[in-house]
């Protein structure tokens, strides 16, 4: 893979030109760790692809930490679930990393129906002279041993060995879409579209029930969970997001089963937007806490909001990511596009934050400025080191040279899922089956 | 009157987005199928609530329908009432409990089903659906509603006769305590010659018929698993044939 302060992740199916670019490859999460020094990408053909920066160096230090491929596994396969009559897709819907407590790296990677704990390990060092077996591993016959010798380690070419070690299978019924560690580093919580359970790192064959929206009567369903997170501090505390457009933060103290919430998260529709879609915009597609943990971001379909945990009438701020296709809504559910479900992450700092956007366009929105910016992922657009153009969609009247008309908007080309460095300005974009690094401009 | 065409466009849409929904890759997604019964349901709120006939490009063909009482009565021929909402038997081609016999619901079943035979239909196909549009339940549309479910034994023997036929209908979808009763008479239609077997937006069906997996995925939003009738049986009940004519027969049973 080609490799750049701009890091793309070609294609890797036998064709490296872009053009054939395979379903399997298309990115389906990306995330940081928590120091920031590895980047995982999941993707829909199962795959888990890891980066690692660069350590810095003296010689060249324009060249600021570039992200390399690190390990790649496959992390899910695709399974039959012979009872339905359905396969389970490999695409790999959410990874998230634990924080580094040995020289190894610990992840969580989910498909629909199965979570798997990943072991991600160096092996730089092997053992050299054994007693009973030579150099190429063929037993030696015991009796024609004259001498022991103890075995040293040597050095040998690193290897990067990743290895499941848990496999939490079998709690869920409906699709995952999300997982959450906790901030007691024991426990982590999956989510899908009725139910959350609680797991404990350790044991497999168990977890907790948390949350269960299920009716009795599935006829009389009206709302699903789309996203779940843990409080970034308190252990005791989560929030799930709902297709109705409302937050519900829960507090596991009160009880075994969080059916009620603690605090309750709902903005008034504007009934002068009211349309046969506004269900489906106002569905929230991604819940994220703020680093400070005050603070809760929510993706619907046309805006960002922000939330003060200590208000549940109505966000603190709200932006509009693409206002301009409130109007288009119709044609959008036709191509299945109004479904998209984007993603939206906090800078380190919580002063940022940034969603992705239709034409491998992504925003970034100053929480203290109030200034916007739309940027472009793409090649042909922009040259390696070369500084981002701020871009802009015309809306209507009359278009300026270097704006994009809303109907010339490509909505193949959508960016859904995007990550930030935890302390850096260093953002990871992942645009279909490409993955963009970009960082801050170097002086 | 836009308002009336978008939204029947709307609800075409949106049934086709169920219908291939089934053959998804990784089963049902539950969310992106409340979404769409979620709009469906605007869709024909919208719909019937708009006073007047959209403009219907073949006219002609909603003549006969526009004379409410006959074609009412005639379809009905055992003149007993429209089998209660709740009954998904209902949800075959020819009852639209509830639905009115006035114009307008004629033509907008003519809409809807001419649109679900957009492919091939032409004017006539309206006629044949104008007419078990007309052969809905005389009584007013809020009649069925307070039908309980009590009553649903209570049909005579052409409803069971459907019934056998329907088997295949699925469950409906979400929306808690709306009554589908009339809306979804023309969806069904729709929805028969699609000859689906997917749930969702049919009335709810009689818990023994339901077959759906314990816990499963599909429960509200419809199930790939189960297998359609044909397309085609739904609709050949006789009263349905009775007021087809030949052409949209044909659609029928493809």
């Amino acid at each position: 893979m080609e490799e750049d302060v701009e890091t793309r992740k070609i294609s890797s199916s036998f064709l490296r030109d872009h053009s054939y670019a395979t379903e399997a490859d298309i990115i389906s999460t990306v995330e940081f760790n928590h120091t920031g020094e590895l980047l995982a990408t999941g993707d829909k053909g199962g795959r888990v692809v890891i980066f690692q920066r660069e350590q810095e160096s003296k010689n060249q230090p324009h060249r600021r930490g570039e992200y390399n491929v690190y390990s790649t596994f496959q992390s899910h396969e695709p399974e039959f679930d012979y009872l339905k009559s359905l396969e389970i897709e490999e695409k790999i819907n959410k990874i998230r990393w634990l924080p580094q407590q040995n020289a190894a790296y610990f992840l969580l990677s989910t498909n629909d129906k199965t979570v798997k704990l990943w072991k991600v390990s160096e092996r730089d060092k092997r053992p050299e002279g054994y007693n009973l077996k030579d150099e190429d591993g063929r037993l030696r016959d015991p009796s024609m041993i004259t001498m022991l010798r103890v075995p040293v380690l040597r050095p040998m070419d690193l290897m990067v060995e990743a290895t499941p070690r848990r496999v939490f299978a079998n709690a869920h019924t409906y699709h995952i879409n999300s997982i959450s560690v906790n901030s007691d580093y024991e426990t982590y919580m999956s989510a899908d579209d009725l139910r959350i359970n609680l797991w404990n790192f350790e044991i497999t064959n168990q977890s907790f029930n948390i949350v269960d929206i299920k009716p009795a009567n599935m006829e009389e369903l009206t709302e699903v969970i789309t996203a779940a997170e843990f409080h970034p501090h308190h252990c005791n505390t989560f929030v799930y997001s709902s297709s109705k457009g409302t937050i519900r933060l829960c507090d596991m103290r009160t009880s075994a089963l969080c059916d009620r919430h603690a605090k309750f998260f709902e903005e008034p529709e504007d009934p002068s937007n009211r349309s046969f879609f506004s269900e489906i915009i106002s569905s929230i597609s991604d819940v994220k806490f703020s680093h400070s943990g005050r603070y809760i971001m929510t993706r619907d379909y046309l805006t960002v909001k922000v939330w003060d945990l200590n208000m549940e009438n109505r966000p603190i701020e709200t932006y509009q990511v693409h206002d301009y296709l409130r109007s288009k809504l119709c044609s959008l559910y036709e191509n299945d596009c109004i479904f998209d479900k984007f993603e939206c992450v906090w800078n380190g700092s919580d002063s940022v934050i940034m969603t992705g956007s239709y034409n491998n366009f992504f925003r970034m929105f100053d929480r203290n400025t109030k200034r916007d910016v739309t940027l472009e992922a793409s090649r042909e657009n922009s040259k390696p080191r070369a500084i981002l153009k701020p871009r802009k969609v015309c809306v209507g009247g009359k278009r300026r040279k270097d704006e994009i008309s809303v109907d010339s908007l490509d909505f193949s080309k959508k960016i859904l899922h995007t990550a930030w460095h935890p302390s850096e300005n260093i953002i990871a974009v992942a645009a279909t089956n490409n993955l963009y690094i970009f960082q801050d401009k170097v002086n | 009157m836009e308002f009336k065409l978008e939204a029947h466009r709307i609800v075409s849409i949106s049934l086709g987005k169920i219908y291939s929904a089934r053959g998804q890759r990784g089963g049902l997604k539950l969310h992106k199928n409340l979404l769409v019964s979620l709009v469906l349901r605007s869709a024909r709120q919208v719909y019937l609530s708009e006073p007047g006939c959209p403009p219907e490009p073949p006219p002609a063909a909603c003549g006969p329908p526009e004379e409410e009482s006959p074609p009412c009565t005639t379809a009905w021929a055992a003149g007993e009432p429209p089998p209660p909402p709740q009954d998904e038997a209902v949800r075959s081609g020819p009852r639209l409990p509830g639905a009115d016999c006035e114009s307008p619901r004629s033509r907008r079943c003519c809409c809807g089903c001419s649109c679900c035979c957009a492919a091939a239909a032409g004017g006539e196909a309206n006629r044949g659906d104008c007419a078990t549009a007309g052969a809905a339940a005389p009584p007013p549309p809020h009649c069925p509603r307070k039908r309980s479910a009590g009553e649903r034994g209570q049909a005579g023997s052409p409803v069971k006769k459907p019934r056998r036929e329907e088997e295949e209908e699925p469950p409906p979808p979400p929306p808690p305590g709306e009554q589908e009763d009339m809306e979804t008479g023309n969806v069904a239609s729709l929805i028969s010659i699609f000859g689906s077997s997917f749930s969702g937006l049919l009335s709810k069906e009689p818990k023994g018929r339901r077959r759906t997996p314990l816990d499963g995925n599909e429960a509200a939003a419809g199930t790939p698993a189960e297998a359609a009738a044909e397309p085609g049986q739904i609709c050949c009940d006789e009263p349905v044939l009775r007021t087809l004519n030949p052409w949209s027969t044909a659609i029928v049973a493809f």
